[in-house]
């Protein structure tokens, strides 16, 4: 084990920060959720994978 | 059958303004890339967490790229199933509670028809999620831990992905019958009573569907291994559960 090797870790940190943004984005569209939206904005942002799957699966409403 | 176009389109566009075609494959390439890494970080990731008993770290052996290959694949039998039975759930189920069902047939379009668009649209989000996932895996392993086996790998991943799409193929029929959670959690149990049953009687339950992972892990750590039993029962379950939800929402037997 030498150095860490960012050039493999950085995209991983790239598809979390781009899954949040499209959580983010498509809970600003959304009219109603399950549970608080500033609650889903804190899971969002704080929840890594977890947090956006929990979103995606469970926070909306299929109108 | 221009009509089944017309409704697998209709869905693809729905499933691409939920972002549904964007985020599932999204989280299949985050599980398929972080196995690698872990793995090859295990040893810092456990120094950092404190409290290692000494020269616990020097038995650590680096598995093999073939090895961690098949745990890759094997995060999409647990979180990936989840995910994608979670996805479904609500397909047949949620049409119906809406009343879309009823509108679509009183047109003259066939229940099958409806059926096999929706289980089409399942079928090309698992397909690109997989193959997106497992050639992200795939990339990571070969820069951490060595070369990768590519036609194993594709074969491998076929194997699995029709697994998972049994899983799928089940919860949509329960979904043309209960309520969406309902569906969800009855589909997961028959996968995870299936898993069970092969893996309590594997010489006598090889035949099931359920033995595809077994299959899939084999045929990416030795090449081979391909066994048509299981595959065969997989896809006479997918034909049998894509022809009942057709029957289900046939009579419209609906609860409530």
């Amino acid at each position: 084990m030498d150095e860490i090797k960012w050039g493999l870790i950085w995209p991983l940190l790239a598809l979390q920060v781009l899954l949040a943004v499209i959580g983010l984005v498509s809970l600003g569209k959304a009219e109603q959720t399950r549970g608080p939206k500033w609650l889903w904005v804190i899971i969002l942002i704080f929840g890594n994978l977890l947090g956006s799957v929990a979103y995606f699966t469970v926070g909306r409403k299929d109108n | 059958m221009r009509n089944i176009w017309t409704l697998y389109h209709k869905e693809m566009l729905e499933s691409l303004r939920s972002y549904k075609l964007i985020w599932v494959p999204v989280v299949f390439i985050i599980l398929g890339i972080m196995q690698p890494l872990t793995t090859y970080y295990m040893p810092e990731i456990l120094k950092a967490s404190g409290n290692v008993p000494p020269g616990m770290l020097e038995g650590y052996e680096m598995p093999g790229s073939a090895v961690v290959m098949a745990q890759a694949l094997g995060q999409y039998g647990t979180i990936g199933m989840l995910i994608l039975v979670l996805g479904v759930m609500n397909s047949l189920a949620g049409e119906r509670s809406s009343g879309t069902i009823e509108m679509l047939l009183a047109k003259p379009v066939a229940p099958a028809a409806i059926v096999s668009a929706k289980w089409a649209a399942q079928l090309t989000v698992l397909v690109m999620a997989l193959g997106l996932g497992a050639a992200g895996a795939a990339y990571y392993t070969e820069q951490l831990m060595g070369p990768v086996s590519w036609s194993n790998l594709a074969a491998a991943a076929g194997l699995y992905g029709l697994w998972l799409l049994c899983a799928v193929s089940l919860t949509l029929l329960f979904s043309a019958w209960l309520r969406g959670p309902a569906a969800a959690f009855l589909g997961l149990l028959a996968a995870a009573a299936m898993s069970l049953a092969h893996s309590l009687l594997p010489s006598l339950l090889d035949w099931m569907p359920a033995a595809l992972t077994a299959i899939s892990a084999e045929m990416m750590t030795e090449g081979d291994g391909m066994a048509w039993g299981p595959i065969f029962s997989a896809v006479v379950l997918i034909v049998i559960c894509v022809a009942s939800a057709s029957l289900f929402i046939h009579r419209k037997q609906l609860p409530e």
